[in-house]
């Protein structure tokens, strides 16, 4: 068949040819035949029969076309000739590529590491199918309790499978030192809806389930790399979590780090009491969707679910709906998609910028090049070929950019993963994943395909654009038909000044956001504080005595240290995004089903509010006389106040926390009210704070804030064996500076920001050399005229305005185009941008004068140069 | 459109010629669509060769070195059964384009 036949061709490619050649050849030499037998003379005859048949070689190659076989080597042979001619001109090659790798490998890197955090953050089939199932109340969504998970489990169709787990942290021994460890308790069925297979042994079986069976322990892949040394042979060893003995019986392999915080899985075997608790809002669900049910069909299912559910038990549920969502597009919370995917347009808008800038060299290079292409098209070349192979010439640049790119990309990724502090990178699922795989590569061909023709299109478009007969007269010296490739030139460069505009702006907010962002605790002076978190083990601290004991002994302790100012602890350290939001009961005042009040709880010890520096507006602290056996204390909030006691006096009335599942808390009494202070960082709304004395509720975990006068770092070691002194098998947890703290924190933010900042450098750099070139082209163009100028009387000032005029035009519409792409981008990301405006008048203003400077500054050298033409040399040169 | 009709005209009038001589190279080719249209087709020589290729290899014609009467050699083509298949398809689809074009020139 005739695919057969192309196929075959392929290897009698020269055969072919040769034929082709003998055809067209015994045509002209049949009718020189036949002009002969009419009577004209030799001569004559061959002139007709040529004149006739046309151009021979046009003829030729436009039949080898039509041979696939010959069509691809023809492209082979444009490949070669565009590598001779780049051969040549080796400055525009290097520049060129450089500029590409930079362009092609910061997308590949931020491409791979978006690849791996958000777009497949974890290896399981058809992860899409995967839902977290939440309760929702008002708007905010909650975690399940048990005894809703397991009607919903009996009740519902739209699941192939759900499961739950909830999270824990326990006290690791018996394999190394001690250590706490973060534990998911998962039902057996878990593996099984995210479809894992353990990489070493098995995960649980559903009779492992069960309260007094589940000695079990599944290993993360990451945890038996860290802890266990990637032993082949873990399985079967024994481990102590919390004083029991649990066995290794799997490994989960290195793509599957769900939920990613977590290093062990260990059964969740509930108690029937457990499973009937409808109060305790603390396990995950999730589920994979049956074939053919869409998520909104889920959700629809589950909402009748939560409406029956609130009818047969209102004390519980009412108000509390359900919110089905895909696993991948909450398991990285709200701002981590958004953040990459404000850093891969960034990165794409360099490409951008270098694509424009390459463009530029081109139509530069294009008009030394005239005279070879106006040969070419005299010879028969047709547009397409011409145009084909300066897009080929374009696209071997692009793809070695792209090659370079991966070098570079990778280095790239090197130093991304290795400054991110890992207690940050835990929360990210895919992190540890980032590589340049398949699709990566895929992505980086792509954008260096798409580059190369972006860049080429134009320029080989212009170049077509040959008065051939000038061309071949005067050689490359004909300045006219410049007009048109001058106009692209500009706009290019105009192009490449917005871009580099919208850049730079969007880099400078999101700096001045973060340095607000790392500020917002500095009226503490973070820099002066000593963190580190203590847990207590319920086996030993079992009664509240012995965990009030230890903080009042553990706080005298650290306050005895020299150079410590003040020694307290809390459940919540301001803007932090931490602390216990709980449902708050007021007394002798109704809470009507549906409406709902809740504070931020937290528990203190009675100097925090003196080393925070928060007054107390209103009645008193808390002191001496709260302690175990006295009446329950709390201090609210002036935000509480405003809320519940408008115009009263808000001390003496008793509140309870925890609402409908805390009957058995305490009530408690308002003896004072303190200043508001920030408890949230990201979050949006702000909670009225309810503070707890933890000598009278001494809570399982908390941390401790020690100020100092000079490095609190320097403490660290004096604090621990302080405290080692009165127990020794206590560990602190993450010990460290309030300022790193804060760092760590924000550390997606600073990665964004520098990134950015990163991005917005290049565009920036690019951009002048983009005006320089077009100012310089000018005035190489120019040189006549102004060689003229000059010799008539102009003044050197003169040429110097003239060039300078013409750059300050170019740069202010670039400037104003890409103020308003700015503006609008700043408004779309405002979100991302916290503690500044996205319309900062400041921000704008600034960024405006150091482009502008910038770009006069680049076409200086040209106008200086312009101002200096010798008028008798510039009217000579011709 | 206009082209690939232009093309397909082409097309049709080489298969025709083949299918009533038998075996020709290009230049009979020529000299027949001349001469049977009374010179009012000249067929443009930079075109007919990549069509002749481009109809052997979709295997609508097949092709063989041979010599001339005046003793030179040429490649003659001859039409194939699919060519010939092909031939009546570009038969009707021409008439039904002329056919058409009339209707149109003739509506009042």
């Amino acid at each position: 068949m005739a695919v057969f036949r192309r196929l075959a061709n392929l290897f009698r490619r020269s055969r072919i040819d040769r034929e082709i050649v003998d055809e067209l050849q015994s045509h002209i030499d049949l009718r020189i035949d036949a002009n002969l037998a009419a009577g004209m003379s030799q001569e004559e005859a061959r002139r007709d029969a040529l004149l006739r048949f046309g151009n021979p070689t046009a003829t030729r190659e436009r039949v080898a076309s039509a041979d696939a076989a010959l069509a691809a080597e023809s492209v082979w042979s444009d490949v070669r000739y565009g590598w001779r001619q780049l051969l040549k001109s080796p400055g525009f090659a290097i520049t060129a590529v450089l500029t590409l790798t930079i362009g092609i490998g910061a997308n590949t890197a931020m491409f791979s590491s978006m690849d791996a955090v958000v777009l497949h953050p974890l290896a399981v089939p058809q992860l899409d199918r995967v839902v977290t199932v939440d309760e929702e109340q008002d708007g905010g969504y909650h975690q399940v309790t048990l005894a809703n998970y397991e009607d919903w489990r009996r009740q519902s169709r739209s699941f192939e499978a759900l499961a739950a787990y909830s999270d824990a942290n326990m006290s690791l021994t018996g394999a190394g030192d001690a250590v706490h460890v973060n534990v998911a308790l998962t039902s057996a069925n878990f593996f099984s809806v995210m479809r894992t297979q353990a990489l070493i042994g098995r995960a649980f079986a559903e009779s492992e389930c069960q309260p007094g069976r589940d000695g079990e322990a599944v290993l993360s892949y990451g945890f038996w790399q860290r802890r266990f040394g990637g032993d082949p042979a873990v399985q079967g060893r024994k481990i102590v979590l919390d004083q029991r003995t649990y066995t290794v019986v799997g490994v989960l392999p290195k793509t599957m780090q769900y939920p990613s915080v977590d290093d062990l899985y260990l059964p969740l075997a509930p108690t029937p009491q457990q499973l009937a608790d409808r109060g305790t809002r603390s396990y995950v669900a999730v589920g994979r969707l049956r074939d053919g049910i869409t998520v909104q069909q889920a959700q629809a299912e589950m909402r009748n679910i939560a409406k029956r559910l609130a009818k047969a038990y209102p004390a519980t549920n009412t108000g509390w709906s359900v919110h089905v969502e895909s696993l991948l597009a909450g398991i990285n919370g709200p701002y981590t998609p958004l953040y990459y995917r404000l850093i891969v347009g960034a990165t794409l808008f360099v490409l951008l910028v270098v694509c424009a800038n390459l463009a530029n060299l081109q139509f530069a290079r294009g008009i030394a090049r005239r005279p070879e292409i106006a040969m070419r098209s005299a010879l028969g070349a047709s547009r397409w070929r011409i145009v084909r192979q300066l897009l080929t010439e374009n696209i071997l640049l692009a793809l070695a950019g792209a090659v370079g790119g991966l070098g570079f990309g990778a280095l790239y990724l090197h130093v991304m993963l290795t400054s991110m502090p890992p207690v940050v990178a835990r929360y990210m699922a895919g992190w540890a994943n980032t590589s340049l795989n398949g699709r990566v590569m895929a992505f980086s061909l792509l954008i260096a395909l798409g580059a190369g023709v972006a860049s080429g299109f134009a320029p080989a478009l212009e170049s077509l654009h040959v008065n051939l007969v000038e061309q071949l007269k005067f050689g490359s010296r004909a300045t006219s038909g410049l007009g048109r490739t001058h106009r692209l030139r500009s706009i290019l460069a105009v192009a490449q000044i917005a871009l580099a505009v919208a850049l730079v702006v969007g880099a400078a907010l999101m700096a001045k956001g973060m340095n607000a962002m790392l500020h917002t605790a500095d009226a503490y002076k973070p820099n002066k504080v000593l963190l580190f978190s203590v847990s207590l083990p319920t086996a030993r601290y079992d009664t509240p005595q012995k965990q009030a004991a230890w903080y009042a002994d553990s706080l005298e302790k650290l306050r005895a240290l020299p150079g410590v100012t003040h020694a307290e602890v809390t459940t919540a350290l301001p803007s932090s995004d931490s602390g216990w939001v709980r449902d708050c009961a007021i007394e002798n005042r109704p809470v009507v089903p549906g409406k709902f009040q809740s504070a931020l709880q937290l528990a203190v010890s009675d100097g925090y509010f003196a080393a925070m520096s928060i007054p107390i507006v209103a009645g008193r602290g808390f002191g001496q006389s709260d302690a175990l056996g006295t009446q329950p204390a709390a201090i609210v909030s002036r935000r509480f106040v405003e809320q519940h006691f408008p115009g009263e006096n808000p001390l003496g009335h008793r509140i309870r926390m925890g609402g409908q599942a805390g009957d058995h808390e305490p009530w408690l009494t308002i003896v004072g009210v303190a200043e508001d202070i920030n408890y949230e960082l990201w979050e949006e709304t702000r909670h009225p704070a309810v503070y707890l004395d933890a000598a009278q509720m001494p809570p399982a975990w908390a941390m401790y804030a020690v100020r100092t006068y000079g490095d609190p770092l320097a403490l660290a070691a004096p604090a621990r064996k302080a405290l080692a002194g009165l127990d020794p098998a206590l560990p602190l947890d993450t010990v460290e500076n309030w300022q790193t703290y804060m760092h760590e924190m924000l550390t997606g933010l600073m990665y964004a920001a520098g990134m950015l900042a990163f991005d917005a450098l290049i565009a920036l750099l690019l951009a002048a050399i983009g005006i320089f070139a077009v100012m310089a082209n000018v005035v190489g163009e120019r040189t006549r005229e102004i060689g003229v100028r000059l010799a008539m009387g102009a003044r050197k000032e003169d040429v110097l305005g003239m060039i300078l005029r013409r750059a300050s035009w170019l740069t202010g519409a670039g400037v104003c185009i890409g103020l308003l792409l700015a503006y609008g981008l700043a408004h779309g990301v405002a979100n991302l941008l916290r503690g500044v405006r996205p319309d900062d008048p400041i921000v704008f203003t600034v960024v405006t004068v150091t482009i502008a400077v910038a770009a006069l500054g680049s076409s200086w050298i040209p106008a200086h140069r312009a101002s200096r033409i010798d008028p008798m040399e510039a009217l000579r040169s011709e | 459109m206009a082209k690939t009709d232009l093309q397909g005209t082409l097309d049709l009038l080489v298969l025709k010629t083949l299918d009533q001589n038998g075996a020709l190279h290009g230049y009979g080719i020529v000299l027949h669509i001349q001469g049977a249209s009374n010179d009012m087709l000249r067929v443009e020589e930079g075109s007919l060769y990549p069509a002749l290729h481009r109809m052997e290899q979709s295997g609508w014609i097949s092709a063989e070195w041979a010599m001339t009467e005046t003793n030179r050699r040429a490649k003659y083509y001859k039409l194939t059964t699919l060519g010939r298949r092909q031939l009546e398809i570009a038969q009707e689809s021409f008439d039904q384009l002329v056919r058409g074009v009339r209707a149109v020139l003739r509506y009042a």
